[in-house]
């Protein structure tokens, strides 16, 4: 089995490095088509007996392990399949830009990495837990960390890979801890075994240990810190592939950890808290942060963050609920996380694909030098609408439904009355970061596509490739059909619900499908009202007189493009909130209110995060002071380091002698 | 229903001449006005795209939506569905999100300074809605309009205080949304007062009429649910909630305009900061005045 996996690898990376340069991506597409079409057949497998055991093998590590498919791992496999596809298909056009400057070995090394990164995810979410667990999320860290570093000639990107494989390696610790640990105290390694520890030990050290490994991956505060700096830095497709599902990993992780609490209440109750407690925390630092960035990809990575909150907040509250004995809330909760996790893929690709056009075409992805590209980028700029909408929860798509059915838990749950005090803090955290959302994305909507151009590389633009556009629609068609039908895109999601809580969901279901039927209902209402609107509008218009002129300034006869509302302006009133939690790095100055003719001023600001320096400045510093206390030892004298073996000797001898060693 | 939309804006306007000393428009000025608008052609900007003439329409289409899920005290709603409340709210966000795109997409400085204090305002608002909705289903069990207003009835007197403040946390989010003193001014456009009214500047002609109307529609929701909460407490007929919420909105808001001038920019986010304060205040009364009549 080994054999063969290692030799199918071989044989692709082979046909990789030799294929011609303008071919490369196609034999990846291809391995890349083969592994979905191979992993959707498994999710209709596992989807129609429960389970499928792909292989079974024995570790020196950890003993018997196997990859099996449930149906956790297939709604994971489904959202890897779409995400990688669409990205592969929409890298061809994106490297094009690069084939003059780098090698084709380059090319080769990125493909590599890339079908490398599809294939681990999809051995994480079939892993049956320990080693093979590990070495697959090992596996997906280093093959990213070489996706990142395409743009590998510029010093910040190497510096944000750098700092990525840092970060992921930390909770990469907190995991081999956590396993080893399992194993010792259960004699398997498995993530069925972890039921079997929470029964026989104090479960709480493990499951923060283990929460703390995948919220490293997930970008939960304050480990989030490595995603806006990975993500300016990674080629966007990359981008969207981590972000849209890599990162989902994590919450993978943090899945089968709740699904291995079982029944037991009190536990439930402590890990909900944690969870939603964490989640709001994420949510709202995300959003906030979003809104405030003046990078486009910058803001997306932040947005990821919000995301993963949201999809936390519902976790928590599925657990929470189900702790206080509702099955109710508990499946609200759990479909909405579901939902939102495969909505979020969605979306997100889609929006980094965007960036990715813009940024293929601007050449940089600050968006104060962008405005006025929907007229030259019209196909994307109405793509990159649509997933906007998406993305602020806003009916009638997608990203609306699994934010509904997290609120119905959660309203649920106050009228209830169980848990009233935490679903009130879920409402108010939810409906904040629901209302940022929408400033951070009108922003960057607006500043990028809307108004008149900022500079002449606008003018410049045109849209990008079919294929590109095509890889884009992928996810758009989802978002419409989740968007439009959610009582359909329900059942898959309820069915993978259920077994993660093990509750019986029928219910559940039965309370939320009606209120599903009637939001698709509504969600056609809408269109066609908006749409007979416009109708009407056009009929009474038609005998009018309709004219064109340049935008009124207000009596003021002289406004230039300079003079527009710029990203910077647009979330001045919430940094005047925000200002806590985040340290600036001004470049220039900006005018003062008493130059009444002002000179010309360069000002450029940027918002960072002030955990940051939690772990990036400490650490740092301490290492170079333990590194020069080491230096000290390091003299370059043959004497001292006989003198040294010497002392080594001696301490080990009387450390043998007192009977420690 | 359409009556209460229709007339708000006319007793305001009585009310603030009535305390002026003025004779006052006509009452039915204002719809006279839009349909003289709805019968006029337009200018468009030569900077805007197709988005900029499709906005008006989403943004009246999302309102009226909405609306049709209010019910006025006994009165159905036309549409009703479990979970519908969290809906109205989305579906106010999203009117939101399409006027503020089309406002920056004017590429005005004075539309998109409207368009960022909107945003702001419209997110640091969402919390105190989301919240006065929550309290209404702690006290009723459901989560729809109907239901809850339909539900209220076999309530328990004592908590008729917290009804109350629940009206007034709704008024004053109309205030907020609806663009009135002392948040902004609808009176103006310029200079200190740029929030709502600026963001319309560049529509004419049948796009103002549609976003006139669609501003109307707003503030019936919010004066509706507000007069439900109180007819709630008092009298659950919707004879008596329909003129309620023309009155307390109505003259409230005309009375606050005659008497005070809007903030100042910076004290908005402060004032609405507030509110959002108020109704968790009132959420957490109700949670605990609830939990007092269990025990």
């Amino acid at each position: 089995m080994y054999l063969y996996t290692l030799l199918a690898a071989l044989v692709v990376i082979v046909a990789i490095f030799l294929t011609p340069l303008r071919y490369k991506v196609w034999v990846a597409t291809a391995t890349i088509a083969a592994t979905a079409i191979a992993a959707l057949t498994l999710v209709v497998k596992a989807f129609a007996d429960g389970t499928v055991t792909i292989a079974s093998f024995s570790t020196s590590m950890f003993g018997a392990e196997s990859f099996v498919v449930d149906k956790l791992s297939s709604l994971f496999l489904l959202i890897i399949s779409i995400a990688a596809i669409a990205t592969v298909l929409y890298s061809r056009g994106y490297v094009a830009g690069y084939m003059q400057r780098f090698s084709p070995a380059h090319f080769s090394l990125h493909y590599t990495a890339l079908v490398l990164l599809v294939v681990s995810m999809m051995l994480v979410v079939m892993s049956s837990g320990g080693f093979s667990f590990l070495f697959s999320w090992e596996l997906m860290t280093i093959a990213s960390f070489i996706l990142i570093l395409f743009e590998a000639d510029r010093l910040t990107t190497r510096r944000a890979a750098l700092n990525y494989l840092v970060m992921m390696h930390i909770g990469f610790m907190f995991l081999v801890v956590g396993f080893v640990l399992l194993y010792n105290v259960t004699g398997s390694a498995n993530f069925a075994a972890i039921q079997d520890y929470f029964k026989m030990q104090a479960p709480l050290p493990l499951f923060v240990i283990l929460f703390i490994g995948f919220g490293m991956k997930a970008g939960i505060f304050p480990m989030h810190i490595w995603l806006p700096e990975a993500h300016p830095a990674a080629p966007s497709h990359v981008s969207a592939i981590m972000s849209g599902v890599m990162i989902k990993t994590g919450v993978y992780g943090i899945m089968r950890l709740m699904q291995a609490i079982d029944n037991n209440t009190e536990l439930l109750y402590d890990v909900g808290l944690i969870v939603l407690l964490s989640g709001i925390v994420t949510g709202l630092w995300g959003v906030i942060f979003a809104a405030m960035q003046n990078d486009v990809k910058r803001l997306l990575a932040y947005s990821s963050i919000e995301n993963i909150g949201v999809i936390l907040i519902g976790l928590g509250i599925a657990a929470v609920g189900h702790a206080a004995g509702s099955n109710l809330i508990g499946m609200c909760g759990l479909c909405g996380a579901l939902l939102h996790t495969v909505n979020h893929s969605l979306f997100k690709s889609m929006l980094f694909f965007s960036a990715g056009n813009i940024y293929s075409m601007m050449h940089t992805t600050t968006m104060n030098q962008m405005g006025g590209l929907a007229k030259h980028m019209p196909v994307t700029a109405i793509l990159m609408l649509f997933a906007t909408v998406a993305i602020c929860a806003l009916p009638p798509l997608n990203g609306f439904v699994s934010e509904l059915l997290i609120y119905i838990g959660m309203f649920n749950g106050v009228s209830d009355g169980h848990e009233v005090l935490y679903s009130i803090a879920g409402i108010i955290a939810l409906s904040l970061i629901g209302g940022i959302v929408v400033i951070a994305f009108t922003k960057l909507y607006g500043v990028v596509f809307l108004g008149s151009p900022r500079s002449h590389h606008v003018a410049e633009s045109t849209e990008v490739d079919n294929l590109r556009i095509a890889a884009m629609a992928i996810p758009a068609v989802l978002i419409l059909f989740i968007g439009m039908f959610p009582q359909y895109a329900i059942r898959p999601i309820a069915i993978v619900a259920e077994a993660i809580s093990g509750a019986d969901n029928s219910i559940a279901v039965n309370h939320f499908a009606p209120t599903l039927q009637s939001v698709s209902a509504v969600a056609w209402v809408l269109v066609a009202m908006v749409l007979l609107l416009f109708v009407l509008k056009h009929k009474l218009q038609s005998n009018r007189k309709i004219e064109y002129g340049p935008t009124w300034g207000c009596g003021f006869t002289a406004p230039n493009i300079r003079m527009q509302y710029t990203g910077e302006s647009f979330s001045e009133g919430l940094e005047s909130i925000g200002k806590p939690l985040m340290k600036n790095a001004v470049d220039g100055r900006a005018v003062d209110k008493s130059e009444i003719f002002p000179s010309p001023h360069n000002y450029r600001i940027e918002h960072k995060d002030k955990v940051d320096s939690l772990f990036g400045m400490w650490w740092v510093k301490m290492m170079h002071r333990i590194n020069n206390w080491v230096m000290r030892l390091r003299t370059g004298r043959v004497n001292n380091y006989i003198t040294f073996a010497l002392a080594f000797f001696v301490v080990v001898l009387i450390l043998t002698i007192v009977g420690i060693l | 229903m359409v009556a209460v939309a229709l007339s708000i804006t006319g007793v305001i306007n009585r009310t603030r001449a009535l305390l002026a000393g003025r004779k006052g428009i006509r009452f039915f000025q204002h719809i006279y006005n839009v349909g003289l608008q709805l019968r006029k052609g337009a200018v468009y900007s030569t900077t805007t795209t197709a988005l900029f003439r499709i906005a008006p329409a989403v943004y009246l289409g999302a309102t009226m939506l909405a609306f049709l899920f209010i019910p006025v005290a006994d009165l159905e709603p036309v549409l009703s569905f479990h979970g519908d409340i969290i809906l109205v709210a989305y579906l106010l966000a999203l009117s939101r999100v399409a006027i503020v795109l089309a406002a920056l997409d004017t590429g005005s400085s004075f539309e998109g300074m409207g368009a960022a204090r909107e945003a702001l305002y419209g997110a640091l608002v969402e919390p105190a809605l989301m919240m006065g909705l929550a309290t209404l289903a702690l006290f009723c069990g459901y989560s729809s309009f109907a239901d809850i207003f339909s539900m209220a009835q076999e309530l328990n007197m004592n908590l008729s205080v917290v009804l109350f403040l629940v009206a007034y946390v709704f008024v004053i989010i109309m205030i907020i949304e609806g663009g009135r003193v002392p948040v902004d001014d609808p009176k103006t456009h310029l200079e200190l007062t740029m929030i709502h009214e600026v963001m319309c500047l560049d529509y004419s002609g049948v796009d103002m009429a549609f976003i006139h109307i669609a501003g109307w529609l707003k503030n019936s929701i919010f004066a509706v649910i507000a007069a439900n909460a109180i007819a709630v407490a008092v009298s659950f007929h919707w004879w008596f909630a329909a003129p309620l919420a023309i009155l307390i909105t109505g003259v409230s808001v005309g009375v606050v305009e005659s008497l005070r001038a809007r903030n100042k920019l910076s004290r908005n986010i402060t004032f609405i900061l507030t509110i959002v304060a108020m109704s968790a205040l009132v959420l957490l009364t109700g949670f605990l005045l609830i939990q007092n009549i269990e025990i």
